[in-house]
């Protein structure tokens, strides 16, 4: 329960870190960060989509280390593998409904495609 | 007829009355022709035509009783012309009575129907007589004529033009009831089957105790069934609903099976079939197969790792209770005539179309709550396997009934809240109008199908995964040994629960999904085969090194090994795509999923109930009754499914409520396809009937059967330590009974993989937190 | 019901219960549930039938919520008098003596986790499916008058300006604030005893609580008025701020059912041409997954509920502060979601 980060009290500075990181989120969309996206060769859109994505990686695990207690108890460890169990099922989820688009036959690469059976 | 057996005779008039329907084209003009009655005499040309007018007359506005009318049927106009060397023809259609003819000039197809013979196709008026029924509902008559101009080329049916006519005599009775209403419908069935529960509640309140009977002792007697959290009580509840749920679906199938016993019945309507084809399904599976594992499980599961009760008893009687209800909901639509008619799988779009039955929004509901209760029963079983092992019982002690169900379990709870979002989506198209499924504003049907089946594929596991779980521990009792490759057994298991949610899109071969995703799908299903195959040879090797006994369960799991390998070998045919794409829609498939869900997880059962039912009563079954059951269901059993991959192989359609026969190679089935169709339909009521001998052998034993003993087929698991029936609760919670294993020996050290996990657990020496 | 080892235990089925003898054996709460949640599905299902609505049913969905109600209640007068004491733990691995209860609560996440999976699954398929509406307004392949099938995230309204996304920033802020303050709870129940004050205890274990309870229903408050309510924003003359209105995503019209969704920023400036577009996919699509959402939260309120009121009556200590830890799991996951739900709903 005393667990400390760089001498401070571990929640207070999760809950710091995560007020900051959701700041930084929400001036990324308000930004206009159109000439920086240029820069990387792609839209304004891809670009916050990254920085998004990007954040609520550490912001995901900052929850669920420290305030649900994934870090540094007896038990973490082993209820860190019981969270982890869905995450093949949540992968083929994922790839198979997610992923997959309804473009059938039309969505097959052209080698695959009739009149090109003979490579 | 040579074969003068039922069968034959109703294939030929079949026959004949089919032939007429199916290709009306071919019997055309001179002779007459039958079953126009909806579609119109469209070989002379798609539309009715205004230039002719049909009219039928000598009809009274209300007939008596079986009086004889005499009728006229003529029509004017056209380019019928005298002269000519045909003038025309008709087709008359009556909803009931007896048509009769007067001269050479009509025929009868049946009694129902007439038309002109070749002698009278040149008149414009025919004479007939109808003989009234004595029913005394309305009759429709439906008349079509035909003004021929009586050239002979293009089949002499190019310039012909024909009309329709349509009348209604009233009957003399009362009319046809308006519609009744769905709520007063319902309320009263209610009613009914409250009535009937009370009776029977107090049947057994009565039985329970003859000698002490007593008011006062009701009410505690049936609130202590209410609210019992106790994991035997609520496992005997799911036994009782899993039962009765088991033979509703069966009167369903039969009701089915009447109707396709020959081709073109109209025993029940489309209407009708569609809705009993959705509920046999739904009933099946949901509220027969899965209470009827989870009662097992609440049983037996405690029992064999020396648990005194599950982990979660409230939420365990939560996911009971919830099933009932679900079962309400479920059924909600077809006692008043709109029940759900998707089919069990309620493909998108059409389970969000307003075309369908209001009961799809509650046959959704219901299944909702299903996908909750599944869901409650999950968490309960896993953490209940996981940490309430007795002393000394490790992963690899527990029996194989308990692994199976906890693989089982793991399949369900991580697939079913797919279904629970899928289904949450239709239920919010159906109600409050989202736009998931509307295919005109973009929505994607086949998200459903994935969604579906992304659950659909790991439960079908989930219903056979615990049928192994018995066969292995029956096997293992019988054969009087230890089962053959416990730690294959194990891995075959769990490797069957992994592969599971990798397989499902071979549901959607056929459904324009992604072709990659087809070929990932095509190869991991045929994968599926290696463990179920290293299950088989291990059974088998049990028995070889063992000395079998022949219980009643020893019976059915040998029958289990038969007809499951047999179910698992035709279903084989459907991952490759190419063969798939043949046998996708036929009967080949119902055939193959009825060998493992019958043959498979319900003779699994089976075997279950006579190996428990001494365990949970403390009252042997009858094993004279029990052959005789075996030796009846087994044999209808399999002459009901067989014949279905032939007619499947032939291109027999499923899912429709109807088929026709034809000697036309082409067209529909072949002649015979009838006959096997009848007697699929009469060993489906031998087999319903061979099963009642189960619930009589259940019942007689009840009221008065052997006392058993703790342990009567000499099994080694915890639950025969137990007394039968066994203590509440099952162990002393202060003296939970310790698991010491003669056979450890040094396989139970953990390799390198299992030292990283065990680096990762609390540890066996990890000093006790508190007290408990 | 005396059990057959001898311990003479009569618990009434409607509560409260003995905890000193081990889980309820009786309970009437799971069989009204039931009844209360079967009613309810009955009920909205007339209530609604593909967007009609139907009035008539609305007293019985109220009677069916009175039912769950009722079968809470009898819950929690079981639950009320537990006093930590009965904390089965785990035997043999892997989850050797930790509390059974947590490990159930992890399981249960398990499945949560798969709810919101398919759901995301479901938006990723449609975003990916389904064309953009601005890229097809830019395309100009479109005609006045006929609505076009295409995806409109919520963001293009929500994200179009500091105060359309100020009510989904401030919930951001308020469930964190919310873990944050329920983690507190927690830690002030776990102090030993003898340590603090117990009525200081007690005080900051409600006030904490009560604080989640309040931080949750502003997510909730905040919710509305972006759905249905919007707000006005006066005039701040130093700060440059003019009067005007933000609508509420509910009279722009982005609904579930608008198959005529017109936006001021689809109107060709040339021509002066509106283009029209069929939204229900993605209306659809954000109000179900964030609405989900909201249900878990609005789930939560009902638990701190007696979270907080238990913790008024003082029934926290160290001894039973692991029910708060079990609530908070669930109350972190449901943060966790919105981390991912707020970007990809509301932003992107």
């Amino acid at each position: 329960m005393s667990k400390t980060i760089m001498g401070k009290d571990a929640y207070w500075m999760n809950f710091f870190g995560l007020m900051l990181l959701t700041l930084i989120e929400v001036a990324a969309v308000g930004t206009d960060l159109g000439p920086t996206a240029e820069g990387f060769d792609m839209t304004e859109r891809q670009l916050t989509l990254w920085i998004l994505t990007i954040i609520a990686i550490p912001k995901f695990m900052m929850i669920a280390a420290i305030f649900m207690h994934l870090w540094g108890e007896n038990d973490s460890g082993i209820l860190t593998l019981t969270a982890l169990f869905p995450a093949f099922f949540i992968i083929i989820m994922v790839l198979f409904i997610g992923l997959t688009h309804p473009e059938a036959a039309t969505g097959l690469p052209a080698w695959c495609r009739p009149g090109t059976y003979g490579l | 007829m040579e074969r003068s057996t039922v069968s034959r005779r109703l294939v030929l008039i079949s026959l004949l009355a089919m032939a007429m329907i199916v290709v009306p084209a071919v019997t055309s003009l001179p002779s007459g022709i039958s079953g126009v009655k909806d579609t119109g005499c469209n070989c002379h040309g798609t539309e009715a035509s205004p230039s002719v007018t049909a009219s039928i007359s000598g009809l009274p506005e209300t007939y008596n009783a079986s009086e004889t009318y005499a009728v006229t049927v003529s029509f004017t106009g056209g380019p019928s012309t005298d002269g000519n060397a045909n003038l025309g023809g008709f087709n008359l259609w009556a909803s009931d009575g007896t048509l009769a003819t007067l001269d050479s000039s009509a025929q009868l197809w049946s009694p129902n129907e007439a038309s002109h013979t070749t002698e009278g196709n040149d008149q414009r008026s025919w004479n007939l007589e109808w003989i009234a029924p004595d029913s005394g509902v309305d009759v429709e008559f439906i008349l079509h004529t035909n003004s021929v101009n009586g050239n002979e080329g293009d089949s002499g049916s190019s310039g012909d033009e024909w009309d329709r006519a349509q009348t209604t005599v009233l009957g003399f009775g009362p009319n046809v009831l308006p519609d009744a209403d769905p709520f007063k419908v319902l309320a009263t069935l209610i009613i009914i089957s409250t009535v009937l529960l009370s009776i029977i509640v107090l049947y057994v309140f009565y039985r329970n105790n003859p000698d002490g009977f007593e008011w006062a002792r009701f009410a505690p007697w049936i609130t202590e069934w209410l609210t019992s959290t106790d994991h035997k009580k609520i496992g005997t509840l799911y036994f009782v609903q899993g039962l009765f749920f088991l033979g509703v679906g069966g009167i369903m199938a039969l009701m089915i099976r009447v109707q396709l016993s020959s081709p073109g019945n109209d025993f029940i309507t489309q209407e009708y079939y569609n809705q009993f084809f959705t509920l046999h399904g739904t009933t099946m599976i949901f509220l027969a197969a899965m209470p009827l594992i989870a009662g097992f499980a609440n049983w037996i599961v405690p029992l064999q790792i020396g648990a005194p009760d599950l982990a979660f008893p409230r939420l365990n009687a939560l996911s009971f209770w919830l099933q009932p209800v679900a079962a309400l909901l479920i059924f909600t639509g077809v006692f008043s005539g709109a029940g759900a008619d998707t089919g069990w799988t309620g493909y998108a779009p059409y389970v969000v179309s307003e075309n369908t039955h209001a009961g799809v929004s509650m046959w959704a509901a219901g299944q909702i709550m299903l996908v909750a209760s599944s869901t409650l029963t999950g968490i309960n079983f896993l953490t209940t396997i996981a940490v309430m092992r007795s002393p000394g019982m490790g992963w690899f002690q527990m029996p194989l009934f308990t692994w199976s169900i906890l693989v089982a379990n793991l399949m369900l709870f991580l697939s079913i809240p797919a279904f629970g979002v899928g289904l949450i989506q239709v239920y919010l198209d159906r109600t409050i109008g989202t736009g998931f499924y509307d295919v005109a504003a973009g929505g994607d049907p086949l998200l459903w199908s994935h969604l579906f089946w992304y659950f659909g594929h790991p439960e079908v596991y989930v219903v056979i995964v615990p049928a192994f779980g018995v066969i292995s521990e029956v096997i293992a009792t019988s054969a009087r040994r230890s089962i053959f490759g416990y730690k294959s057994m194990v891995y075959a298991m769990a490797g069957i629960g992994l592969v599971s949610f990798i397989v499902y899109g071979h549901h959607m071969f056929t459904s324009g999904m992604s072709p990659t995703l087809r070929f990932v799908t095509m190869l991991t299903t045929m994968l599926v085969a290696v463990p179920t195959g290293i299950k088989i040879f291990n059974w088998l090797k049990t028995m070889h090194g063992g000395s079998l006994v022949y219980r009643t369960h020893t019976l059915w799991t040998l029958g289990f090994l038969v007809t499951f390998t047999l179910g698992g070998i035709s279903g084989m045919f459907f991952p490759s795509m190419a063969m798939d794409v043949h046998l996708h829609e036929t009967y080949f498939v119902v055939a193959h999923f009825h060998y493992v869900l019958v043959g498979g997880t319900v003779f699994g059962f089976f075997a279950a109930i006579y190996y428990w039912y001494p365990k949970m009563t403390g009252r042997m079954l009858d094993e004279r009754l029990g052959v005789l059951h075996f030796l009846t269901a087994f044999i209808s059993y399999n002459a009901l499914f067989w014949p279905m991959h032939r007619l499947g192989v032939v291109g027999m359609i499923r899912r429709t409520h109807t088929y026709y026969i034809t000697t036309d190679d082409i067209q529909a089935l072949p002649e015979w396809a009838a006959d096997w169709n009848m007697l699929i339909s009469m060993s489906a009521f031998l087999f319903f009937a061979s099963n009642l001998l189960l619930v009589v052998n259940m019942i007689k034993s009840l009221v008065r059967g052997e006392k058993a003993p703790a342990d009567p087929w000499g099994g080694w698991s915890f639950e025969w330590m137990t007394s039968s029936p066994p203590p509440t609760p099952s162990f002393d919670p202060h003296n939970l009974p310790m698991l010491k294993d003669a056979n450890e020996h040094v396989a139970n050290e953990p390799g390198r993989l299992g030292q990283m996990f065990r680096r990762l657990m609390v540890s066996d020496d990890a000093p006790e937190e508190g007290s408990h | 019901m005396s059990d057959d080892y001898g311990h003479d235990d009569h618990p009434s089925p409607w509560g409260p219960h003995d905890w000193g003898h081990g889980a309820p054996h009786n309970s009437f709460a799971p069989l009204i549930l039931s009844i209360g949640v079967g009613l309810f599905l009955l009920m909205v299902g007339g209530l609604f039938t593909f967007g009609e609505f139907d009035g008539r049913y609305l007293p019985m969905v109220f009677v069916a919520l009175a039912v769950i109600a009722a079968a809470i209640v009898v819950w929690w007068r079981q639950d009320m008098s537990f006093d930590g004491s009965y904390e089965p733990r785990a035997r043999g691995v892997p989850f050797k003596n930790i509390q059974i209860r947590k490990v159930g609560v992890w399981v249960f996440l398990m499945s949560e986790m798969m709810i919101f999976s398919s759901l995301f699954s479901t938006y990723m398929r449609y975003r990916q499916g389904i064309p953009r509406c601005d890229t097809i307004f830019e395309s100009g392949d479109w005609v006045e008058g006929v609505a076009v099938n295409c995806f409109e995230p919520a963001s293009q309204l929500i994200a179009s300006s500091w105060w359309h996304i100020a009510p989904g920033a401030i919930n951001t802020f308020a469930l964190i604030i919310s873990s944050f303050t329920i983690v507190q709870a927690l830690r002030w129940a776990h102090k030993p005893v003898g340590s603090v004050d117990e009525d200081v205890r007690r005080k900051r274990i409600y006030r904490y609580l009560g604080a989640t309870w309040c931080l949750a229903t502003l997510f909730l408050t905040l919710k509305m008025i972006e759905w249905f309510i919007g707000f006005h924003v006066p005039e701040i003359g130093f700060l440059g701020i003019h009067e005007h209105e933000i609508h509420s995503l509910y009279s722009e019209g982005y609904l579930i059912n608008n198959d005529h969704y017109q936006a001021h920023h689809y109107i060709d400036e040339a021509t002066g041409a509106h283009m029209v577009a069929n939204i229900q996919v993605s209306a659809s699509l954000f109000y179900v997954t964030t609405g989900t959402h909201g249900l878990h939260v609005f789930g939560g309120i009902i638990g701190l509920s007696y979270l907080t009121y238990k913790a008024w009556t003082g029934a926290y200590n160290p001894q039973s502060a692991v029910s708060i830890e079990y609530f908070g799991l669930y109350w972190h996951f449901v943060d966790l979601v919105w981390v991912l739900v707020f970007p990809f709903f509301y932003l992107y």
